[in-house]
């Protein structure tokens, strides 16, 4: 089921690609439907796939037809009867995005593969198209054995970027950080994709032999979340980093798992980068690290200095050409092969491959050194304006100036005076706010009867 | 033939009775120099610190302005005083929430309690002793220095009343004897001559010859654009210090030499001239654009004769006619006929 589901998704796909190369616009929506009919001896799942919006206008659904023929030849076992949805399902959906540009059935009857495993499978495969699709949203439903549940991959901010000849739409929502950071409630909600070189691979003789010829590249692109551009003086730590790629994983990577022993922590001034456990990240299309910093030297300066934990989202892009390749059953074929042997590629070429991962780490950890000198800066300069301040004030025989003092602050001696002013000077300084053009400011609101933050745009 | 004195000083004389026909007419407050009570000054720095508590108080980061005392735009010229600072001002900000001036604004209010101290206490301290207390913190001697003027001109108070000193690179030379304000004796018989740019001790020193003693005020400088400059400086005040412009210039300042008309009239030998350098040229440019030399057209004479020539001499320039040119026959002369502009 879940073979014949990635084909007939990974023939819409190859039609999309095709418009983004021709930088058509991507928006739209994707309709999945999953449903198994009851009353049968055996058991049938049947499997609707919708399209709508501008990213499908202008697909030859004769050229679909040719193709789908192609696949139903291929697949096994497969029946194409003409199993209609049900037609509230798909009115809900061209409410929302149009009329349907294409609608395509199919029935399986092996009942083996209806389990919570192949589901979270397709999910993964969907959540691997909305990587560089962002601009598609994607419905999945599930309706097996009078259950239904139901899934949306639904994108609040998106950039096209460029790379090389393909045009992608990236999510770049970024969380927001913890409520107790944003002092003045302003943020910035989209992320920042930062790009880096192009990297030739070397495809492995087993690929070959199987028919995986022409170029096959990789390109790193970083997003780091939450994004704190608006505030140059808070420092920052990186503790998470999460990998993902536009070829969807299909079960553990052991070259992802094994990554962190290859990369050089101590270059990067970190103690350890390890893999977090993966039984939860299967199905979730991507490798999850947590990253500890080297032990610090001054543990008292370290926890009074505020700090934003960010995570950083890795892309791997590969793309792939070959002159000779242009029909679409070769070029589906070739995902095929491409994911099959993923392992094996990136393998091969683990040494070109770290060593670009490291230099994006080494990037982004760069920034988030030059912030940590620039808050020792700001803490040494605060501490000799603290301490000439409470001087002047406590040695001042004018009580109409050391009242005027205590008043603002609202304390009652010079010592209550000293402690609210390193609190408020600290706050300030470290909480400074530059507007910045290509950050979104959303100000969150906090309802004091109700915990839960509401967003408003600014 | 011995000429008598009174006829070696006899143009010299004249000057001084011109000159002090003038000062009657210079606004008293240049003299009557208003003096600042310590009380005032605790009061002003006191102020700013409560300038800096009530920004605190509402969470916006405390913010100092400093006048710029480094545009001309921020100076105009007054024939009695000189350059002085204008009323409408620019100032610069330092921020205490960047992380490229927290350092300044740091050092600065480091100086503030320094000084808070020092008028409290009644007690001085130089600046070198204040740089040498926190190197770590300061840097370098030049940010000191630089603090204290920011200080002095923030506050609107001459920096002696801040009770900070400087070490003063100008020596006094000659037949004059004087006393300190705490009884010291200085006999300046046995010093040597200073040279270079003024610092505010030398030019107080000479402010205070003129107005204690009205004796002309005749400057011996290179002949270059450097050495005008320098004679500029004591005549009309620098950028710098036109904060404090009533206290330090000297307006009477006549420039006896070496003019650039003496090095054709004496026939200096062409090895002892040096040819200008593009520098030099550019700072004589300027040096005419300066709005005091528009009330000085025999010094613009003069300057453009040195652009004419495209040389410049050195004071020592005069020993290639004779060793003791300088002193018996070039000084005497000058001084005897009035050979000042």
């Amino acid at each position: 089921m879940v073979m014949e589901m990635q084909q007939v998704l990974r023939l819409i796909m190859q039609m999309a690609k095709q418009r983004q190369q021709l930088g058509l616009r991507t928006a739209g929506g994707l309709l999945v439907l999953l449903w198994t009919d009851t009353g049968a001896s055996t058991q049938k799942i049947n499997c609707t796939v919708a399209a709508a919006g501008p990213w499908c206008t202008g697909i030859q659904i004769e050229a679909l037809q040719l193709v789908l023929a192609d696949l139903k030849d291929s697949m096994f076992p497969c029946v194409w009867p003409h199993h209609e949805p049900d037609p509230e399902e798909l009115s809900a959906f061209t409410d929302l995005y149009g009329s349907l540009r294409l609608l395509l059935s199919f029935q399986v009857k092996d009942t083996s593969h209806c389990s919570s495993e192949w589901q979270a499978r397709i999910e993964a495969f969907l959540r691997t198209f909305t990587v560089a699709n962002a601009g598609i949203q994607i419905h999945l439903k599930f309706k097996i054995k009078q259950q239904t549940s139901q899934r949306e991959f639904r994108v609040k901010f998106k950039r096209k970027v460029a790379l090389a000849d393909l045009l992608l739409t990236l999510d770049v929502a970024c969380s927001a950080p913890p409520l107790w950071c944003v002092k003045k409630g302003c943020w910035c909600e989209r992320g920042h994709p930062a790009f880096g070189g192009r990297l030739p691979l070397s495809i492995p003789p087993q690929a070959m032999d199987q028919g995986l010829l022409g170029d096959l590249s990789v390109q790193l692109v970083t997003l780091l979340s939450p994004c704190v551009l608006p505030y140059p003086n808070v420092a920052t730590e990186l503790t998470r980093i999460q990998n993902t790629s536009n070829i969807p994983v299909t079960g553990p990577s052991g070259f992802f798992q094994t990554l962190p022993a290859a990369l050089d922590c101590q270059e990067m001034g970190l103690d350890r980068i390890y893999c977090s456990t993966f039984k939860d990240l299967v199905y979730s299309g991507g490798t999850v690290y947590t990253v500890e910093k080297d032990s610090w030297d001054n543990p008292e300066q370290e926890s009074s200095l505020p700090t934003v934990q960010q995570s950083l989202l890795l892309f791997f892009f590969l793309q792939h050409s070959d002159p000779f390749t242009s029909q679409l059953t070769d070029l589906m074929a070739t995902e095929v092969l491409i994911e099959h042997h993923l392992e094996d590629i990136l393998n091969k070429n683990r040494q070109a491959v770290t060593a670009a991962l490291q230099a994006e780490l080494r990037n982004t950890l760069k920034v988030q050194h030059h912030r940590k000198k620039q808050q020792e800066k700001l803490h040494a300069a605060a501490e000799v304006i603290l301490s000439s301040s409470i001087s002047i004030v406590s040695s001042s025989s004018s009580m109409d100036f050391r009242n005027a003092c205590l008043n603002c602050m609202k304390v009652h001696d010079t010592r209550e005076l000293g402690a609210s002013l390193r609190e408020s000077l600290w706050r300030v300084m470290s909480w400074k706010f530059i507007p910045r053009a290509r950050c979104f400011s959303a100000k969150m609101e906090v309802h004091p009867e109700n915990d839960d933050p509401t967003t408003a745009e600014i | 033939m011995e000429l008598h004195v009174d006829e070696q000083f006899s143009e010299i004389e004249k000057l001084r009775a011109e000159l002090l026909a003038n000062v009657d007419v210079m606004a008293d407050w240049q003299r009557a120099e208003e003096e600042i009570s310590h009380q005032e000054i605790l009061n002003r720095i006191e102020g700013i610190i409560l300038g800096v508590v009530t920004s605190l108080s509402k969470d916006e980061a405390p913010v100092l302005a400093l006048p710029n005392r480094s545009s001309w735009a921020n100076v105009s010229f007054d024939s009695t005083i000189g350059l002085q600072m204008s009323s409408r001002q620019s100032v610069v900000t330092i921020r205490s929430d960047c992380p490229s001036s927290a350092a300044k604004f740091a050092q600065i209010l480091k100086i503030l309690s320094v000084i808070y101290r020092l008028v409290q206490s009644n007690s001085y301290a130089t600046k070198r002793d204040i740089y040498y207390n926190n190197t770590q913190l300061f840097g370098s001697q030049k940010a000191v220095d630089s603090i204290v003027d920011d200080i002095s001109c923030m506050l609107k108070v001459p920096r002696r009343s801040l009770h900070v000193l400087a070490t003063s690179k100008g020596l006094i030379s000659g037949d004059l004897c004087y006393m300190e304000e705490d009884g010291t004796r200085i006999d300046c018989h046995s010093s040597s001559a200073g040279k270079g740019v003024p610092d505010v001790n030398s030019r107080l020193m000479v402010k205070k010859l003129w107005d204690e003693l009205h004796i002309p005020i005749f400057a011996l400088v290179d002949a270059d654009p450097h050495g005008i400059e320098i004679m500029c400086i004591y005549k009309y005040g620098s950028v710098a210090m036109s904060f404090e412009a009533h206290s330090l210039t000297v307006p009477s300042v006549m420039w006896l030499g070496l003019l650039p008309s003496d090095l054709q009239r004496l026939r200096v030998p062409e090895d002892a001239l040096i040819p200008l350098t593009k520098r030099d040229e550019s700072k004589l440019s300027s040096l005419l654009e300066r709005p005091y030399l528009t009330s000085q057209p025999d010094w613009q004479k003069e300057m453009k004769l040195m652009q004419q020539s495209k040389v410049k001499a050195e004071i020592q320039s005069l020993t290639a006619i004779a060793p003791d040119f300088l002193t018996n026959i070039y000084l005497p002369n000058k001084l005897r006929y009035g050979g000042w502009v």
